[in-house]
């Protein structure tokens, strides 16, 4: 009986240095900036490795993972899912909320009508072609329409 | 009590707008929107006056310098006919929260309306998010709170989504090398529908990043439906860069369509069949997709690529591949763009009642921006194999001019002009005023 009394504490004792170790260490760790230190050009797709050789403190990874190839622009959900808060040093929010958001007022690519160098999801009549493009990969449609965003889809799918 | 949680949690950034008074930086971003579309289905004729006004402002360097205040949202006004559903007027706030971001570890916290992308999860929330790194290569991050309700389902008197959400995510990262992340989301329970049949959302995943040399990258993620006892999803890419501006990727994709699918009260009828207690009681089918596509940057101006894509479903075998160029000219200032992708897809994609779904998609754009005019032409043109209403093909050109009245004030418009097998004639015009006041130099935000 005795001996449980002291293991409680023990234990407490050991998770709050652990605890308190863990917070000292913390404040080594560093952050990535709020911002890009420099402006980058509208339009240009970025490549990080320009500039950047080795991995980025903060991400861990290699600057060359986020150059913006027309393939990382592609599979860009692979990388946002994870380093958001690189995504955010450069782009604003609302940036990506241009196409994925809960409600759409307008297509991506009517309200960037300015913009045709933007990949744009469902770019001409996209009407007509989603009958054959909901067949072939559901899932897509899923990301952005399956909780949200699906007013219109209902109108007809019930 | 849910609605007021809501409520509360989406208006606490605005509480404090008399703070960004002492705001070192604040950028405002408004687009206004005056779309003027005449739709001839050959029975009806349609002229639409919407008004819609994209409001977003960030006010960073607030109280001790850590903390912002961000929004961003639309409202819209039919100043004609009603251009969707019965509402003449619509609005939305798509974000609005207070965040701290700590200086070290990557901490920050997130008050208000959000977007969580993170692992799996991705979600809008009226609540809290927090995360950090943490030592060893370790890091968590979790939110929680009210779901968004935003869609009103035909039929229905709900969304289909709980009321409550929580998730979250915890990685280890081995510098440059691997990331491992598990992550999960618990929605509370889903209401029952009347029309519609869904379920839960809850699911539990894991995410990979894995670089052994910096030629070669792997990163995916899968998820599990504890409500279906199933795996919901996988969905991996591998990427090699042998050399300087050369990106050759892989990719597999494979969803359970009931347990990827299962919240979704979309399609009640097909893929989630109701079984009269309500569960739901097909296993459903498994749609595959894989491929490979390969992008090189031959000089700064041009980018070419090509990509090939096999989908495997139960209804069929189909298959896409093309290839598409960049152009850059005049220090970035011209930019232009040409594709070309054919879809190969047989009877169970077709529409009905063709036998074929396969069409062409082509595509070409051009644009110019100076510092005074700027213009982009556009055109797309989807051609069927097999006429779908009559219609060979589905086309729109587009057209866009503006003037920048001063560097962040600009007046733009666009017309376009398209026929497909829904309008016989599509005629569209835009008239958009944006105004970008951005006080920060950095970033290309």
């Amino acid at each position: 009986m005795k001996k449980l009394d002291l293991v409680t504490p023990a234990l407490a004792l050991l998770l709050a240095a652990l605890a308190l170790t863990a917070c000292a260490q913390m404040k080594t760790l560093p952050s990535l900036p709020e911002s890009h230190p420099e402006a980058l050009v509208v339009g240009q797709q970025v490549d990080c490795s320009e500039c950047h050789e080795d991995q980025q403190k903060g991400t861990l990874k290699p600057m060359n993972a986020f150059s913006h190839t027309r393939l990382f622009v592609k599979n860009h959900r692979f990388y946002a899912a994870s380093d958001n808060r690189i995504c955010e040093t450069c782009h604003k929010v609302s940036f990506c909320t241009d196409c994925h958001t809960n409600q759409v007022e307008l297509k991506p690519s009517v309200k960037n009508g300015n913009r045709p160098d933007r990949e744009m999801p469902h770019r001409g009549n996209y009407l007509t072609l989603h009958k054959i493009e909901g067949k072939l990969d559901p899932a897509s449609c899923y990301r952005c329409h399956g909780r949200a965003n699906n007013e219109r889809c209902v109108a007809c799918h019930h | 009590m849910k609605r007021t949680l809501c409520c509360l949690f989406s208006a606490v950034p605005l509480l404090c707008l008399p703070a960004l008074a002492g705001a070192a930086e604040t950028s405002v971003d408004s687009t206004t929107i005056f779309r003027i579309e005449r739709r001839d289905t050959g029975t009806q004729k349609d002229t639409l006056l919407p008004a819609t006004e994209f409001l977003g402002m960030d006010a960073t360097k607030l109280g001790d310098g850590n903390l912002s205040l961000h929004f961003y949202g639309w409202g819209r006004a039919d100043l004609a006919d009603k251009s969707f559903n019965n509402d003449k007027a619509a609005g939305s706030l798509s974000y609005g929260y207070l965040q701290y971001r700590f200086k070290q570890a990557n901490g920050d916290a997130r008050l208000g309306r959000i977007f969580v992308h993170d692992g799996i999860n991705n979600e809008q929330v009226d609540g809290i998010a927090l995360r950090s790194d943490l030592p060893l290569g370790f890091g968590v991050s979790g939110f929680g709170g009210a779901t968004v309700h935003t869609a009103h389902i035909f039929g229905e008197g709900t969304d289909g989504k709980g009321d409550g959400i929580v998730g979250g995510r915890l990685n280890y990262r081995y510098g440059g090398l691997l990331e491992l992340g598990i992550s999960g989301v618990y929605e509370t329970t889903a209401p029952t529908l009347v029309l519609h049949s869904n379920g839960n959302h809850r699911l539990l995943g894991g995410d990979v990043w894995f670089s052994p040399h910096k030629m070669v990258e792997l990163t995916g993620h899968s998820s599990y439906n504890p409500e279906t006892s199933r795996l919901s999803e996988h969905s991996y890419l591998l990427n090699l860069k042998p050399v300087r501006g050369l990106v050759v990727s892989g990719e597999y994709n494979q969803q359970n369509d009931r347990s990827y699918q299962y919240a979704w009260a979309m399609f009640s009828g097909t893929t989630l069949q109701p079984g009269s207690n309500g569960a739901l009681l097909n296993s459903g089918d498994t749609t595959r997709s894989y491929g490979g596509s390969a992008s090189y940057q031959a000089t700064k101006a041009v980018e070419v690529a090509a990509d090939y894509k096999h989908y495997r479903r139960v209804i069929g075998d189909a298959d896409r591949y093309g290839a598409n160029a960049r152009f850059s000219f005049l220090d970035n200032n011209a930019r232009a763009g040409l594709g070309y992708h054919y879809v190969n897809a047989g009877q169970g994609f077709a529409i009905t009642p063709n036998t074929s779904g396969s069409f062409h998609e082509l595509r070409a754009w051009a644009m110019h921006d100076t510092k005074s005019f700027f213009g982009a032409l556009n055109f797309i043109d989807y051609i069927f194999k097999q006429r779908v209403s009559q219609e060979k093909s589905a086309w729109e050109a587009i057209g866009s001019l503006g003037y920048h009245i001063t560097p962040a004030l600009a007046l733009s418009g666009d017309l376009s002009y398209g026929k497909n097998p829904d309008f016989t004639e599509e005629a569209k015009g835009l008239i958009r005023l944006t105004y970008n006041m951005n006080y920060s130099s950095a970033g290309g935000k």
